[in-house]
């Protein structure tokens, strides 16, 4: 599976801080943010930024492996 | 002698508020050679958008948050030839007036100090996964950021 994570005003607007993906080899970042956008476009209007494992992707086309963490992020407003 | 603030880590996300005198005497204790310090204080207002704001909630990847805060201390430690830089972020709920982050750069010389501080507020804000949610009386919205 691929854990997924969300954050702040992505996680209110699902209403869920995660979400399981079912993983399948050779299954890719974009592949995920298009499964969840077609469920939740709402949320996904407001995500700039992606995640794997606790890194910053720009890549989407980065292949996952299995029991990743990803993470689908709104544009940041700390400090 | 070892006292608390010199155990504290450099970098820091944490709910309870920090001392600046702390954390500047732990930057100052680090190196003899520095010259110039530089600090920032972000601090939650209390008023926003036309709106009264009582409390400010952040939300973080936490472990994602801390590694990128580390990453940046190291960037800027290295781009600017700091003798030491300290940030700490508080997350959870912080009331209008309060601190939210602080962040100290100590270098040989100020304007070193005075660029690196500057450059590491703005970059935290392009890169560290927190966000924050301003709670008024009217009800509650997550900031969207400025420029």
């Amino acid at each position: 599976m691929i854990k997924v994570l969300f954050f702040g005003p992505v996680a209110a607007r699902i209403g869920n801080n995660a979400l399981q993906v079912e993983y399948c080899p050779g299954i890719r970042l974009q592949d995920v943010r298009d499964e969840l956008a077609v469920q939740y476009p709402h949320a996904f209007e407001i995500v700039c930024f992606a995640a794997a494992n606790g890194e910053h992707v720009r890549d989407m086309s980065m292949r996952l492996a299995d029991n990743s963490e990803v993470a689908f992020m709104a544009k940041f407003s700390g400090g | 002698m070892t006292s608390e603030f010199e155990m504290k880590e450099p970098v820091r996300i944490q709910q309870e508020d920090f001392s600046q005198d702390e954390e500047i005497r732990a930057l100052q204790a680090s190196s003899k050679r520095m010259g110039g310090i530089a600090t920032f204080l972000g601090c939650a207002r209390d008023f926003s958008e036309g709106r009264e704001v009582s409390e400010i909630s952040f939300d973080a990847y936490g472990s994602m948050a801390l590694s990128e805060l580390k990453k940046l201390r190291s960037d800027a430690i290295e781009k600017y030839a700091l003798l030491d830089a300290r940030i700490v972020h508080r997350i959870g709920t912080v009331k209008g007036g309060e601190n939210i982050v602080f962040i100290a750069a100590g270098a040989e010389h100020r304007v070193a100090a005075l660029e690196a501080c500057r450059w590491m507020i703005d970059e935290l804000k392009q890169r560290v996964p927190i966000w924050k949610k301003e709670i008024t009386p009217q009800g509650e919205s997550w900031v969207t950021p400025h420029p």
